[in-house]
């Protein structure tokens, strides 16, 4: 019962599923031994810039990046 | 018969002056006529006009040989996104299968998600998603939904990803556009973004019902438009609750049922599609980049080929009116000669 449990943890810390999913991603990644390690890099790296908009203005743009495309 | 003489006589000096080194670079056979051209040209009033043709004709060569390249590293960059397309195919398709897809259902909030791309010159698929976003805009803004809401208008909302896209819809729906995202195919598409994506998205409202739009890629030259349509938790629940396909299904392992099951569900679903969304656009972009930039190859050559048809001809007029020239003028020194 440790899954049903662990759940509403991470979602009343604000998390969606999707996060909490990333972020467990990441870990499995970086506890992988080489080559595999950096075979799997690439899928971890995203950039994007990211704009919201408040009735029609544009707001100031924000750039979203993991530290692995930061580096 | 005199009047032959004279010209052979005057073309002889112009030849003698050309020299070993002029004949070579001119080429052969040629050379005579290149340098009556080009020497007598020079202060003539007839290169004007074909120097501008000329290097029209040098512009065109450049331009020609630009989109051959573009295409080139479409084509290469198509073989590699096909390959990831192939992969994400296989994620979502269970989703459909166990919970259809409803592209017709109306709700209170919707926001529709318009994937298009960052870099332009792809022929006409970033339009099509633009338009495919104004139309469902229209279909849904005509909507009553009094029976699920109070506020009788539903609440369409849109966020955009891509510049191109982004361009487009600031332009008339600026007030629906809540978030737009560029410049996310600098450092790849994979899963990690797309989490990240919906994460500020989630974060910014909820909504009932989510559209993604995209161009799926069919082959090279066929793009479909496409709208995926991603139910949300409590939609799902209000379907499982009226009846829906759902209902067959037990949920077990949490303690408040089906809900919590139902959020994460819908949460993942939305990323699944919206990851193939994207690496679907970006395959389509490749192939619609190649196809464009093969008939702009293509469409330069037959400029070239019209400019050195016209340039030819009117270097021929313009030498043959010289020609003309020259003989009737010596004609008309030898016969005052005589």
């Amino acid at each position: 019962m440790s899954t049903a449990a662990a759940a509403p943890f991470w979602r009343t810390a604000g998390f969606t599923y999707l996060r909490y999913a990333n972020t467990c991603a990441t870990m499995v990644r970086s506890c992988l031994k080489e080559p595999y390690k950096s075979q799997v890099a690439a899928r971890e790296g995203y950039s994007y810039k990211l704009v919201k908009w408040d009735n029609g203005t544009q707001q100031k743009a924000v750039v979203h990046e993991s530290e692995a495309a930061a580096h | 018969m005199a009047m032959q003489g004279g010209a052979r006589r005057l073309l002889g000096r112009l030849v003698q002056g050309l020299g070993p080194a002029s004949e070579q670079t001119f080429g052969g056979a040629f050379g005579a006529q290149n340098f009556i051209n080009g020497e007598l040209g020079t202060a003539g009033s007839r290169n004007a006009s074909q120097l501008a043709v000329k290097n029209r004709m040098k512009s065109v060569k450049n331009i020609q040989k630009i989109t051959k390249a573009m295409k080139m590293v479409a084509a290469s960059k198509l073989r590699r996104a096909q390959e990831q397309l192939e992969k994400t195919r296989s994620i979502w398709q269970p989703f459909t299968a166990l919970l259809g897809d409803a592209p017709a259902t109306v709700a209170e909030k919707s926001l529709t998600i318009t994937v298009s791309s960052d870099k332009g010159l792809c022929g006409g698929i970033n339009s099509t998603a633009v338009k495919y976003t104004r139309a469902y805009k229209r279909w849904l803004d005509q909507h009553d939904v009094t029976a699920v809401a109070e506020n009788p208008k539903p609440l369409v909302d849109i966020a955009v990803l891509g510049e191109k896209g982004k361009a487009q819809l600031q332009r008339d729906l600026s007030k629906s556009l809540v978030l737009t995202a560029v410049d996310y195919s600098r450092v790849g598409i994979n899963f990690s973004l797309v989490c990240e994506m919906i994460d500020q998205i989630m974060k910014e409202k909820e909504y009932d019902v989510y559209r993604v739009i995209f161009n799926r890629f069919a082959s090279t030259i066929s793009f479909q438009p496409t709208v995926a349509t991603v139910l949300s938790a409590t939609t799902l629940q209000d379907q499982l609750e009226g009846g829906g396909s759902l209902e067959e299904y037990e949920f077990e392992g949490t303690e408040n049922g089906a809900a919590e099951v139902l959020q994460d569900l819908s949460e993942f679903h939305l990323a699944s599609v919206l990851y193939n969304g994207l690496v679907e656009n970006a395959t389509s972009e490749q192939g619609a980049r190649m196809s464009a930039m093969d008939s702009s190859t293509r469409n330069a050559s037959e400029v070239l080929e019209k400019l050195t048809l016209n340039y030819n001809r009117s270097r021929q007029a313009a030498i043959t009116t010289e020609l003309i020239e020259i003989i009737s003028g010596a004609a008309a020194l030898e016969a005052g000669n005589d």
